[in-house]
């Protein structure tokens, strides 16, 4: 059974209505006795037995009180109609007295103990719903995961109790001060004075309550110090200050205090294990600089020493191999930048109004070697301009052109840039092996290589990383398919939204 | 005179693009391989003076293509390795490896490395001689050392050590390598041991203790004598 019918079952029989309700249906039971007996024409101890009978089941349905209204009618009409002389009060044998007063005392006797045999039944039933509903949300507030849910999970709990409306504030941000962590449906943010009424109440010394508004705010103490406030605004002040909201608010402030210390333990083991990652990726950034600097070391001190045993075409190939890996490197380090501003948050994307077409022409043109040679366009002649950072998309998509130049084969590499409504989709595809489609997602993760150290095909395998942190930013959305066509070929997609939806008409 | 052949097992292109040139521009036949299968394969089939093998090998750790190679094949092994490869490389030198040069290294290096364990693949079976080294004069045979003539009074174990470093003839000798010669397979672990016969030989051996030219530390692997 729910809070809400219980709460309006309960609310129908406690209140006075239903009380007087009560008596008037002991009193028709009466009635119904008098007229059975009257029309049936019974007597005697037959007759004392409806009356008792009309009582019991008056004691049973409507409680003690009744059943006490009931016992008196029945011993008074009793004597009304059926003792002699009839239609007085007055009780002319001795005999008929006692019959009388044994007829009133086993009605009251008969009424008590029914009426509250049924009470107790009653408070027991509702106990028990209690103890339902504390489970009840005992088990959905510890299913809940953060904070935020705890708190909401407490409020329409709340609610729900018939307490009236709640608020639930919690300390945000690095000075912890308040702020909504759940209210009443539509209630997205708190006024000032709202807030300035909580923080009386956070800040107090002990927990009273203050007004804030309608609200009524009072801290909720946790074991290891204040957890939250929580504001009221009710209708029924008698159930507000029950057992049964008291014991629901200390549920739902032991499920804050415990969804709040997880969340801390998980940013811990999230703080660890991103120190691992860091020194893994290190030891691996490491391997990849060696590499190339082994060369130009090495190539540097065969021309210094051996310059004279060396043919002119072996000179011209070492300095080019020098060459080479010193790009290499350059890349390196560009590539490791990029990490940096992407890590420390410094990205922040200048919003120009530009052409995808000329970015993806500007990633071609720097694509190392003659990487360039091997691309093919394939643009849309109309296209909508996008909102972005030229310098990041450039890089993003040269990123995906080295990406499929080193890990594509050796066909071409197709450069698509189209749109639909929403978007502007530039597309980068090769006709290399491709990947299986389980492995697509992690393809954009930056520790990616780490299974598979030697690889030492490309740059730093950040490059898809960087890709897709770069898109991020400027608010688009990157996603790789493969395979393309015959079991091969990687397509790689980037999403870039317009500002305003373009109809299909005019595509 | 036919000259000496040098097989470079190197996975990275790039490293055989200058080692080719500068191997047969110091007087080498240079044969490369790029996988430790092919390497071994080589090993066997070409019967080269050297070997200079990379650690970084990826379809076997260097420890294992070394003993592989061990099985059939005497001549010098020099490793090639990296810095986070220090357990490996110490690893093939105690498996039978010559000698090592870090990358990124200047060929100078590796041919110097190269020319003292070819000389000392030829000279192995016949010690001869004393040994000198600026003015050390060492005889082992007669376990006699002198410096600038007068003879240097050294504890059994103190001479021991000299004679392995020494024997080595400018190879490196790792610690376990030191340890198990002079004191036994059962103190192979006690490095303890050699930093304090170390500091006593240079203390009577080297010009300046602090300075040593002749006992080299190699750090993390072991010593080296030099005679120069």
């Amino acid at each position: 059974m729910s809070d809400t019918a219980r709460a309006r079952t309960g609310g129908l029989r406690d209140g006075p209505a239903g009380r007087a309700g009560g008596h008037v249906g002991g009193l028709a039971l009466i009635g119904l006795a008098n007229l059975a007996a009257h029309v049936s024409g019974v007597s005697g101890a037959n007759l004392a037995m409806a009356f008792l009978a009309a009582v019991l089941i008056s004691a049973a349905s409507f409680g003690l009180g009744p059943a006490l209204t009931s016992a008196m009618a029945a011993a008074l009409t009793y004597n009304f109609f059926f003792l002699t002389p009839r239609l007085t009060l007055r009780i002319e044998h001795p005999a008929d007295l006692v019959t009388f007063a044994v007829l009133f005392l086993a009605a009251v006797a008969t009424g008590g103990l029914a009426g509250r045999a049924r009470d107790q039944a009653r408070r027991a039933a509702e106990q028990a719903q209690t103890v339902s509903g504390l489970l009840e949300a005992s088990l959905s507030l510890s299913a809940a995961a953060t904070e935020a849910e705890a708190a909401r999970v407490l409020v329409e709990r709340l609610s729900r109790a018939g307490v009236g409306a709640a608020l639930v504030l919690t300390p945000r941000g690095p000075h912890g001060a308040l702020g909504l962590a759940a209210g009443p449906p539509g209630l997205d943010s708190v006024g000032e004075a709202t807030l300035a009424a909580a923080g009386e109440a956070w800040t107090a010394a002990d927990a009273r309550s203050s007004l804030g508004g309608d609200w009524s705010f009072r801290r909720v103490d946790g074991a290891k110090g204040p957890i939250c406030v929580i504001g009221l605004r009710g209708v029924d002040t008698a159930r507000r200050d029950s057992g049964y909201a008291e014991a629901l608010i200390a549920q739902g402030a032991a499920a804050l205090e415990r969804a709040r210390l997880a969340q801390a333990e998980a940013e811990n083991v999230a703080l660890r294990r991103a120190d691992e990652l860091r020194s893994a990726l290190l030891n691996s950034i490491s391997h990849d600089f060696r590499t190339p600097l082994a060369s130009v070391m090495g190539a540097a001190t065969t021309l210094r020493d051996f310059d004279d045993s060396l043919a002119p075409a072996v000179k011209r190939d070492l300095l080019e191999s020098i060459a080479e890996d010193a790009e290499r490197l350059n890349r390196h380090v560009g590539e490791l930048l990029d990490i940096g501003r992407l890590e420390g948050g410094a990205l922040a994307p200048r919003r120009d109004w530009l052409d995808a077409r000329e970015a993806a022409n500007g990633a071609i043109a720097r694509m190392s070697g003659d990487g360039g040679r091997r691309v093919r366009r394939d643009f849309a002649r109309d296209l909508s301009k996008v909102k972005a950072d030229r310098t990041l998309l450039e890089q993003a998509l040269l990123n995906l052109l080295e990406n499929a130049a080193t890990h594509g084969g050796e066909g071409p590499i197709e450069v698509a840039c189209h749109e639909d409504p929403q978007s502007v989709v530039i597309s980068v595809e090769d006709e290399g092996p491709g990947a299986p489609p389980e492995a697509l997602d992690a393809l954009f993760d930056r520790y990616r290589r780490l299974d598979r150290p030697s690889d030492r095909g490309g740059g730093l395998g950040l490059g898809l990383f960087i890709a897709r942190g770069f898109v991020e930013a400027l608010g688009g959305r990157i996603a790789a398919q493969s395979p393309v066509r015959d079991g091969r070929g990687m397509r790689m997609i980037i999403r870039l939204p317009k500002t305003a939806t373009t109809p299909r008409g005019l595509l | 005179m036919s000259r000496p052949r040098v097989l470079v097992i190197d996975d990275e292109p790039q490293i055989h693009r200058f080692l080719g040139p500068a191997l047969e521009a110091a007087g080498f036949e240079a044969l490369t391989a790029t996988t430790a299968e092919a390497g071994l394969r080589d090993i066997a089939a070409r019967a080269p003076d050297a070997v200079v093998l990379d650690l970084g090998l990826p379809d076997m750790d260097g420890r294992a293509a070394l003993e592989r190679a061990r099985a059939f094949y005497a001549g010098p092994v020099i490793i090639l390795s990296a810095r986070d490869q220090e357990i490996e490389k110490i690893a093939a030198l105690d498996a039978g490896a010559d000698d090592y040069v870090q990358k990124p290294f200047g060929v100078g290096e590796l041919l110097a490395r190269l020319r003292v364990a070819l000389r000392r693949g030829g000279a192995a079976a016949a010690p001869t001689g004393p040994i000198r080294a600026g003015d050390l004069e060492l005889d082992l045979a007669m376990r006699l050392v002198r410096r600038a003539g007068a003879t240097v009074r050294l504890s059994p174990k103190e001479f021991d050590l000299l004679a392995v470093l020494a024997e080595a003839g400018g190879k490196v000798v790792t610690h376990a390598q030191l340890l198990t010669a002079v004191w036994g397979p059962a103190h192979r672990e006690d490095v303890q041991y050699l930093r304090v016969f170390i500091g006593q030989l240079r203390q009577k051996l080297e010009a300046e203790a602090a300075r040593p030219r002749h006992i080299v530390t190699e750090p993390g692997v072991g010593y080296r004598f030099l005679a120069d």
